[in-house]
């Protein structure tokens, strides 16, 4: 069962990457590996032209095709929230769930170098662990953090709060949850949605504006 | 004089709350130490210019503490020949060496002149110390940085009108915020993280944005209109708006006009106030046909429009001569100019107009103010041309005349107001600013100019806040402005001069005119390899700085709030030899025998109350000094333990006065500047003793659109047809950030960063598409980039963003990468200055080609 969601305002969404650099900072992802991004698309023509910026992240799926297509039980489904995670000790990195993200959230690790170019930067910090090379990575939802009823560190650093990490299923709220709010009237009440329904995945991360 | 460079705690797993100094903004975080190691940076949930929030910058910092290639040691230069990509030979050589050097080349040049010392930095916390070193050295060579490539004329609007350094927006309570020129909310300008969740907040609450630029920055995706404006150009629509406000829709706030500006003053036919012929004071003519001194309480209700004849003297309120000025500011004409459409000039102006909501009030506690939520903010964008000082006026017009300054709503000043400091009046009535806030030169009242004495010329710019573009002319040719004595010593730091400044090429031939220079560096940057003595510097994580470090003129949250001084403190000692530079400078000073001199200084300079003033002869290290500051600003019981859980002290909230100054001013605001008159006479003087060819069109009294060279000349080479445009990107400041490896990685997947922009048309035009090289060729220098086709940037345009483009030969993650922009710009002179201001021109037309 799904507990934990995002939803991600893009009305609030101004593009300036502070999530990228925070989410980089929290897991020392390797280099070239970004675990959230902000997509940018172009619209319109010139002068009604604009830009806009879509932050993606994995969708912490409640049916996701990564899991079901994992030969080694190394992608699962966490039995307490559902936060999607790939246990590395099981993890042969053989890319089956890459090919099964629709989302493109799944990442080889080829080489685990952080930091400086060539070199191996250990900015590893008590709570969180690299990813090691020859397995695939992903957004853990910083499950280190809401174990401990904080929020993930790209909603904690964003500067326009267009991120919120919250309860998508009241009835599993448990006390270390008491700062997370109730996602679903956000969803509801903002007509929120979520990307590519057609692959029926049900993921738990949502847009607004 | 040495100094603890070190945490005041080093246990293993600690938050040390400080201040961030990866762009200007002094935002509040916390550095997460582990093992003697940083590895996380927080924004300070209790500091409020960041609220818990940092952004991409701030928190990626950290890394350059580890970059490899950081400086260890002292070095020197083993080539005596300096220019672009010249290799310096570095050898390492130890502090004792190198201080030694150093100490016997300013011996020298103190005894001959002490002025031949030049002092180049842009780390605002350490101001105090340079300025007490220069000052007692005998040099007034002071921070040449490019602050003015931003904000000298830009500055000068807030300073005259706001009697504010800088300006922002009341985002709580707008419904319809311009943004002209700058990006305030992305994340790219003062106090940013502020300022970008409370536009958000203002947005969601559907307050209208509007943003004029040549570019669709992240400011204008976030905006309900993105105004596209041909660079250099936006004086005219200033004009035209202004004209369309007052003579077409006769829509403007007469009660504000004639209470807090030069409105009512009548002018004479020599231009000038006419004046009581007793007390001297400028006249009014007041409701019953009679001329009164402005501030003769028998005024009753002063006239704006009409003629009159005052004892046989001609006259005309302010007012009526510059409506009757505009009259010809059409917004035909202005479409021409400007290419912005003739239906969105008229719209914008009467949709601003309207949201202003002339003549509404609120309460706010207990206090009956004006409410005028609409503003407009403006910054280099717009401001940083030729006709500067009128452009960014012609800009703060539009708000002054909907009554909107420092009001509930409307657009404000950063604290033109505060706990010891407020701006006056002068004889006149009219504002002067604080001295507090001003900092530098007041841009009125306007001093005497004279022949300069300062390489900054400074001298020359009587009604300028900032002149340091011009240190690079100053400089490379001293006599031409009668400057006895050649640059002979640069101690610079923290400001990389040959990336940030206009025209390489200039800046290049201007350091190598410099016989000595010493460079406090974390790495060499371009500037460095100018150097001969090179000092490992610390970063800013790795120092403590004078208090507070947000000085309250730019980096203290304007409106309504709490008054909140920041402290910075060292997380981690610095690696190697390294050493904070500030301390160097007292050492340095120690040497000279100008310490005791330097601290006297100090003590009236740096905030010091009696019972905390340095005895001058023992003196104190920069930690000790900021005790005592903080002593005395927060009271005699501070010691560092009010430092460990955040660096954020709060005094106590702002009263209605500090937050909306300006129904509580008597001093007014100019929308004549009849000041100019006698100043630009008394340059004249000057320039003319000089034989200097100068630039006088700007000093009128009434508004004026200035063309930019690359407008007035464009017939003369119509292959050059395009405008070279910049913006600023919001996870890049400066060249500062350039060289993070983290960052890096978002600027290379980021198409708007190391390419060059250009509208769809007109690459299908030239045959260009995206990932071509390109040979980009202004009248100042050539330069190459690789093609983004984009629909998102003015097709008369190509914009390059940030300062890239860097050649550092240390430089291993950004090097070559992208475009320098300031490459293509000239150098100052007096074709592309704006005389008022000292603000350099940034607009310059190119030819692009494909290469191959």
């Amino acid at each position: 069962m799904s507990k934990y969601g995002m939803v991600i305002d893009l009305d609030r969404c101004n593009g300036c990457n502070a999530c990228v650099i925070a989410c980089k900072v929290e897991h020392n992802t390797a280099n070239g590996i970004h675990f959230t991004k902000i997509l940018e698309r172009e619209v319109g023509t010139y002068p009604n032209a604009n830009r806009q910026f879509v932050p993606v992240l994995c969708n912490h799926c409640e049916d996701a095709p990564c899991v079901e297509v994992c030969p080694t039980k190394a992608s699962y489904s966490r039995e307490k929230d559902g936060i999607v995670l790939v246990d590395w000790d099981k993890c042969i990195g053989c890319g089956a769930c890459v090919l099964a993200c629709p989302y493109d959230q799944r990442f080889q690790v080829k080489d685990e170098s952080t930091g400086f170019l060539g070199s191996l930067v250990d900015f590893i910090k008590a709570d969180t662990k690299r990813a090691p090379s020859g397995v695939i990575a992903k957004c853990d939802f910083c499950y280190h953090r809401v174990d401990e009823g904080r929020a993930p560190a790209c909603v904690e650093t964003c500067p326009t709060d267009a991120r919120m990490f919250g309860l998508v299923d009241e009835a599993l709220r448990t006390e270390t949850d008491k700062e997370f709010p109730a996602l679903d009237r956000v969803v509801s009440r903002n007509n929120a949605f979520s990307l590519l329904p057609d692959k029926n995945t049900r993921p738990n991360v949502y847009y607004i504006g | 004089m040495p100094d603890e460079a070190k945490p005041l705690s080093k246990t293993d797993d600690a938050w040390v709350p400080s201040v961030c100094m990866g762009c200007y903004n002094c935002c509040g975080i916390r550095i997460h130490r582990i093992n003697g190691k940083v590895v996380d940076i927080e924004g300070d949930p209790e500091s409020p210019n960041s609220r818990g929030h940092i952004c991409a910058k701030g928190k990626a910092r950290f890394l350059d503490l580890y970059d490899p290639k950081r400086l260890l040691k002292p070095m020197k230069r083993g080539n005596p020949e300096k220019g672009l990509g010249v290799d310096p030979q570095w050898t390492e050589i130890t502090w004792d060496e190198a201080l030694d050097t150093i100490t016997a080349r300013l011996t020298k040049v103190r005894e001959e002149d002490p002025r031949k010392l030049v002092i180049a930095h842009f780390d605002m916390p350490g101001y105090g110390i340079s300025k007490a070193f220069g000052a007692a050295f005998g040099t007034p060579n002071l921070h040449w940085n490019r602050a003015d490539y931003c904000g000298a004329a830009p500055h000068v609007a807030n300073l005259l009108l706001n009697g504010s350094f800088n300006g922002e927006l009341d985002f709580e309570r707008s419904n319809y915020m311009v943004l002209w020129g700058t990006q305030l909310g992305a994340i790219v300008e003062t106090i940013p993280l502020h300022a970008a969740n409370k536009m958000a907040e203002a947005r969601a609450r559907g307050a209208k944005l509007v943003v004029i630029d040549p570019f669709c920055t992240n400011a204008a995706a976030k905006a309900d209109e993105w105004v596209p404006i041909l660079p250099g150009t936006d004086g005219a629509l200033a004009l035209a708006m202004l004209n369309v406000m007052i003579n077409e829709l006769g829509q403007y706030d007469r009660v504000f006009l004639k209470s807090s500006t030069n409105a009512t003053y009548l002018i004479g036919e020599d231009g000038r106030y006419l004046r009581h012929l007793v007390s001297g004071k400028p006249l009014v003519l007041d409701a019953d046909g009679e001329a009164k001194p402005f501030d003769d309480p028998a005024v009753s209700d002063p006239v704006l429009e009409g003629n009159c004849t005052v004892d046989g003297r001609p006259g005309k309120p302010a007012f009526e001569c510059l409506k009757e000025h505009l009259a010809k500011f059409t917004p035909e004409d202005a479409s021409k100019i400007t290419t912005v459409p003739v239906e969105t000039i008229r719209r914008i102006t009467a949709e601003f107009c309207e949201a202003a909501s002339i003549g509404a009030t609120v309460d706010i506690d207990g206090h009956q103010l004006p409410l005028r939520p609409a503003g407009i903010h403006f910054k280099r964008g717009s401001g940083a041309h030729k006709g500067g000082t009128h452009t960014s006026v012609s800009i703060h017009l539009l708000n002054l005349m909907v009554g909107n300054l420092d009001v509930p709503g409307g657009q404000r000043g950063v604290n033109p107001v505060g706990p010891f400091w407020a701006p006056e009046a002068d004889e006149d009535g009219m504002l002067v600013p604080a001295q507090h806030i001003a900092k530098y030169n007041k841009p009125y009242p306007a001093r005497d100019p004279k022949t300069p004495e300062t390489l900054d010329l400074n001298e020359l710019f009587p009604t300028a806040l900032f002149t340091r573009g011009m240190f690079a002319w100053g400089i490379r040719e001293p006599e031409r402005f009668g400057i006895p004595y050649e640059a002979e010593v640069l101690l610079h730091c923290r400001t990389n001069l040959m990336m940030n400044s206009h025209n390489p090429e200039t800046m290049a031939a201007t350091l190598a005119k410099i016989p000595f220079q010493v460079s406090f560096a974390t790495f060499v940057d371009e500037t460095t390899e100018f150097a001969d003595i090179v000092l490992p510097d610390s970063h800013d994580y790795e120092r403590w700085d004078q208090f507070p470090v947000n000085d309250p003129y730019a980096f203290i949250t304007p409106g309504p709030g709490e008054w909140y001084w920041l402290m910075r403190q060292p997380a981690v000692e610095p690696p190697g030899e390294a050493k904070p530079w500030t301390n160097v400078y007292l050492e340095i000073a120690e040497r000279l025998g100008l310490l005791e001199e330097l601290y006297t200084i100090g003590n009236d300079s740096w905030g010091l109350s009696e019972k905390h003033k340095l005895d001058p002869t023992v003196g104190a290290s920069v930690k000790e000094i900021a005790l005592r500051q903080a002593k005395s600003l927060l009271g005699d019981d501070f010691t560092f333990d009010r430092i460990q859980e955040t660096a954020c002290m709060i005094t106590r909230e702002k009263t209605i006065e500090e937050a909306y100054p300006r129904p509580f001013l008597t001093a007014r605001a100019p929308i004549y500047m009849e000041h100019l008159i006698d100043a630009g006479e008394h340059v004249r003087a000057v320039t003319e003793k000089l034989g200097l060819e100068w630039d006088f069109a700007p000093y009128t009294p009434l508004l004026n659109y200035f063309p930019c060279h690359a407008h007035s000349h464009s017939h003369e080479a119509p292959d050059f047809d395009l405008f070279v445009v910049n913006f600023k990107i919001p996870f890049i400041t400066f060249s500062v950030t350039v060289e993070n490896l983290w960052i890096n990685e978002i600027a290379r997947g980021n198409p708007y960063t190391f390419n060059v922009m250009i509208n769809r048309i007109t690459a299908e035009k030239k045959g260009l598409r995206d990932g071509d090289r390109i040979r980009i060729e202004s009248h100042f220098a050539d330069g190459e980039g690789t093609v983004k086709v984009t629909e998102l940037i003015h097709p008369d345009c190509i914009g390059i963003p940030g300062t890239l483009g860097h050649w550092a030969r240390a430089y291993n993650v950004s090097k070559y990468q992208g475009t320098s922009f300031n490459n293509f710009l000239p150098a100052p002179s007096v074709e592309f200055i704006d005389t008022l201001s000292g603000q350099t021109d940034s607009c310059a037309r190119v030819r692009v080609t494909k290469i191959g």
